[in-house]
């Protein structure tokens, strides 16, 4: 072989090799989301929406299980994204030349990747211990935690694609600092923050391991915060681990469930970044 | 100094005025006409500098209530940078800064103890890019009048339009107020800016270039703005079209690396400059 | 002119209510960018403190002691440290050339037309929560490996003599190499993103050279563009790395649970937050809970190590691509 074949056989394996591997990706994907379909749908019934979580062996939904999870990731998001979109503000408009704008960037992205289930450990130390119980308030403190983050990256990088045109306009109008800020900036970057926020309900909508043992799980329906809360992940958890056949079904639903509204917040979350524009500028 | 927000009341605001695209291009050798100028702003030995680098050489000028001031000269001379002292606006960018004295009726604006939000609100500034807020077209030229007045909703709403008809843009949005500020063309959006920029009745307007961005019809409303609204405003321009200062302005200023070279009436200037620099640039030798 | 950067601090005197408001703003978006160091800070003792009895009784030792007896009360943290360790090995080793694959496709090969809904879908695998992982691999993927896969492997790898170690014992479909699969398909889309992020800042001109002689496309990606962008790769590769040794449902359900340091590759284990997840809600006893907190203490070290190097990494290719 000429050293050209010889090349060109290399370039053909190697590009294969990539498409190979992106085949193998996309496989992946579809297989999961197959699965999901295939074992997930014939779970689902209304009943799934009605019924709280069953003994083994009885009928039942996972009523008491959504309720659960749609309470923590609200109340965590409610609680996460002011502490988020406040430090990202820090960030982008006053942090310029200071040693703590860096510093909490680096720290901020550590956070970001950092393994859920320690950050579980930590408000079980921090909230579980001295309150004596698990509790549905530790569970969304702990996602709150992980929320930040999402919502601390999104909100600086938004704020800072402003351009400092528009501030300035306000700015030459008399308008306070403050006021800048609040009125005009967060205005300009409003769609993008929301979608940062998307993006953290997305982040933590999934996470089983925070709520482990901060919230732990809860067989029956219950509105107390105060105390454990059911939720979907554990009880996928629980049930997908578990011998029972009809705790797999519902497993399998839950599973469906959430991994549905999470392609759709992520898939929301992208049209709402890039609707009609959306910059300050033509 | 504080910002009289009654301003509504004075003489100098008569009601009577022709009606907006009829006036006649204003002739600039009305300047006789109109009174003997007086002095309202005095700028004595300003120098600027961008961390060590002295962009401004030592400007002393003047500019006078009720003209139109133009600033002209190549790229990098310093026009924008002068104007922009004017407000104070360079203040947001650490590392930048002026000495000397701006006396804006008498007063000295480089004073560290300087109200800037009551400043930037008494002198206004249009910039060379429109910068529409992201609201309606109503909120845009509302927000600045809120930021110091508090109005009836009728009050505002008188505003709001006396000041779109002034910018030459009321039969335009009339209809559309609650639109996006951002769905309007480039040239409308800068008439909005101007809009916005003497809603709240200033006694200066900076103007940055602001037909730089915009198409020729466009500049040509915009110039016709200018020559209606200096009979109730000190004007300063910072322009790259001579032609744009030769007719629109009153007084000229030439300026080079940082550097006032001269400062005359326009129609000295243009017909007989004193400085040979002055000569070259307008007979487009350099620049 | 004005291409500094505006600082909304130094705006400057205003009239005293309104200087109030602007303090006021600033100080509580400064003092809440404090509370993300804080919360760093305190995660970092609580951690500290909780392991601290388990630290005072076994010391050091506890790295690598391999006895994991909840009722004599004796802990070693040695498999569960090496079944984090070798599963996030395994996943780099596969996931790497895959991520590297995806981001060539992305940039190269594919029509332009594809990129975007290829891309999307790759970072959509991203999205996919990690329980979801954990049930389809215990579900879909491990009676598959259990069938086909390993004990393929077994007859081939298995039988060369240097390496026959790794594949012995019974096809069971879990163990550390299915989690080590699992972890590679989890981070083949945080790698490739930022991979494929970083391609994408080589200047074209670059490029286009070096086809204009005549470079093959892999050679092109080989020698101009990973060279080129070789730091940005390995912060991504680190990023992907931190993200595999702290990932916890989906190696708890496929890894078998086993207090247990085997060679085999096919054998169960467990990893430090498979343990923390399995066992955690049922500990009893004055050292159980500590001992767990030590390990997640561990865990967060190892990773917060990772995730710095990482982002440093990042930062210098930032500091490069700016010049």
């Amino acid at each position: 072989m000429t050293i050209y074949t010889r090349r060109r056989a290399t370039n053909l394996v190697i590009l294969t090799l990539s498409l190979f591997a992106t085949g193998l990706g996309l496989l992946v994907l579809f297989l999961i989301l197959g699965a999901l379909l295939y074992h997930g749908v014939p779970a689902l019934s209304p009943s799934t929406f009605t019924q709280a979580t069953p003994a083994p062996g009885n009928q039942g939904g996972l009523s008491n299980a959504i309720f659960g999870s749609v309470v923590m990731t609200a109340v965590a998001t409610l609680i996460g994204t002011p502490v988020g979109i406040l430090t990202g503000t820090y960030l982008a408009e006053y942090g310029r030349g200071t040693w703590l704008a860096p510093l909490v960037r680096f720290v901020n992205d550590i956070l970001l990747s950092a393994p859920s289930i320690v950050i579980g450990v930590f408000v079980y130390t921090l909230m579980v211990v001295p309150m004596g119980h698990f509790s549905a308030w530790a569970g969304s403190i702990a996602l709150a935690i992980l929320v930040v983050p999402v919502v601390v990256r999104t909100t600086e990088d938004m704020l800072n694609l402003v351009p400092s045109g528009l501030r300035e306009a306000a700015f030459a109008l008399g308008t306070p600092g403050w006021k800048v800020v609040v009125m005009i900036t967060y205005r300009a970057a409003l769609q993008g923050m929301m979608t940062g926020v998307m993006l953290a309900v997305a982040r933590i909508a999934g996470e089983t391991a925070p709520l482990l043992f901060t919230a732990l799980n809860n067989q029956f329906s219950t509105t107390n915060l105060n105390g454990p809360m059911g939720n979907l992940p554990v009880v996928i958890f629980q049930f997908a681990m578990s011998p029972y056949a009809d705790w797999q079904r519902l497993a399998w639903g839950g599973a469906l469930l959430i991994t549905f509204a999470i392609l759709f917040l992520n898939i929301g979350a992208r049209f709402l970044a890039n609707w009609s524009g959306g910059s300050t500028s033509r | 100094m504080t910002i009289d927000v009654n301003r509504v009341d004075t003489p100098t605001q008569s009601p009577a005025r022709p009606p907006l695209g009829t006036a006649p291009m204003v002739s600039i050798n009305r300047t006789a006409e109109r009174g003997v100028p007086q002095t309202k702003v005095v700028i004595k030995d300003l120098r600027f500098y961008y961390r060590n680098y002295e962009a401004l050489k030592g400007i002393n000028l003047e500019l006078y209530d009720r003209r139109v001031t133009a600033f002209i000269g190549p790229s990098g001379c310093g026009k924008s940078t002068l104007l922009r002292i004017l407000n104070r606006i360079y203040d947001l960018y650490p590392g930048q800064r002026a000495t000397g004295q701006v006396l804006v009726d008498g007063k000295d604006i480089l004073d560290p103890r300087t109200d800037l939000n009551l400043l930037r609100a008494r002198i206004g500034m249009v910039f060379q890019k429109p910068t529409p807020f992201p609201m309606s077209i109503y909120d845009n030229i509302a927000f600045g009048i809120r930021l110091y007045e508090s109005l009836s909703a009728q009050e505002l709403d008188n505003r709001v339009e006396q000041a779109l008809r002034r910018a030459a843009l009321w039969d335009e949005v009339k209809d559309k107020l609650k639109q996006s500020g951002l769905s309007l063309s480039g040239g409308q959006q800068q008439r909005l800016c101007i809009a916005r920029a003497v809603a709240v009745k200033p006694e200066i307007l900076l103007l940055d270039e602001p037909c730089s961005a915009l198409d020729p019809l466009s500049t040509q409303r915009v110039e016709e703005l200018i020559a209606e609204l200096k009979s109730d405003y000190t004007i300063a321009i910072v322009t790259h079209n001579m032609q744009q200062a030769a007719r629109s302005s009153d007084y000229t200023a030439f300026m080079y690396l940082g550097q006032l070279i001269e400062f005359d009436e326009t129609e000295a200037i243009f017909t007989h400059p004193k400085e040979r620099q002055t000569e070259d640039y307008i007979t487009g030798r350099f620049g | 002119m004005v291409d500094a950067v505006l600082d909304t601090t130094t705006a400057g005197a205003n009239s005293g209510r309104q200087r109030l408001a602007d303090l006021l703003f600033r100080g509580t978006t400064r003092l809440f960018a404090f509370g993300v160091l804080m919360l760093l800070g305190a995660v970092m003792l609580s951690l500290l403190i909780g392991g601290a009895p388990a630290f005072q009784a076994f010391g050091f030792a506890f790295l690598w002691g391999d006895v994991w007896n909840p009722v004599k009360q004796i802990f070693g943290g040695a498999p569960a440290i090496y079944g984090t360790l070798i599963t996030s090995l395994i996943a780099m080793l596969i996931g790497v050339p895959l991520a590297l694959g995806v981001a060539m496709f992305l940039t190269e090969l594919c029509p332009p037309l594809l990129r975007r809904p290829i891309g999307i879908l790759i970072e959509l695998l991203a999205a996919i929560p990690s329980i979801i992982y954990g049930i389809w691999g215990l579900f879909v993927l491990a009676p598959f490996l259990q069938l086909t896969v390993q004990p393929f492997l077994k007859e081939t790898l298995g039988n060369i003599p240097l390496i026959d170690f790794l594949f012995r014992g019974p096809p069971l479909g879990i163990g550390v190499l299915t989690a080590g699969f699992i972890l590679a398909v989890m981070v083949l889309p945080f790698i490739a993103a930022v991979t494929r992020d970083v391609f994408l800042t080589v200047p074209a001109i670059l490029r286009e050279s070096a086809y204009g002689i005549g470079c093959t496309t892999a050679e092109v990606v080989r020698d101009i563009v990973l060279p080129y962008t070789r730091i940005g790769v390995v912060g991504g590769v680190m990023l992907g790395l931190g993200r595999a040794l702290g990932e916890t449902m989906a190696v708890t359900f496929v890894i078998g649970n086993a207090h247990r340091i085997s060679a085999s590759l096919l054998a169960p284990g467990t990893t430090i937050s498979a343990t923390l997840a399995n066992e955690f809600s049922e500990a009893v006893g004055p050292l159980y809970i500590p001992s767990l907190v030590l390990l997640g203490f561990i865990l967060f070290i190892i990773t917060f190590c990772v995730l710095a190097i990482a982002k440093l990494l990042l930062l210098r290719l930032d500091r490069q691509a700016a010049k």
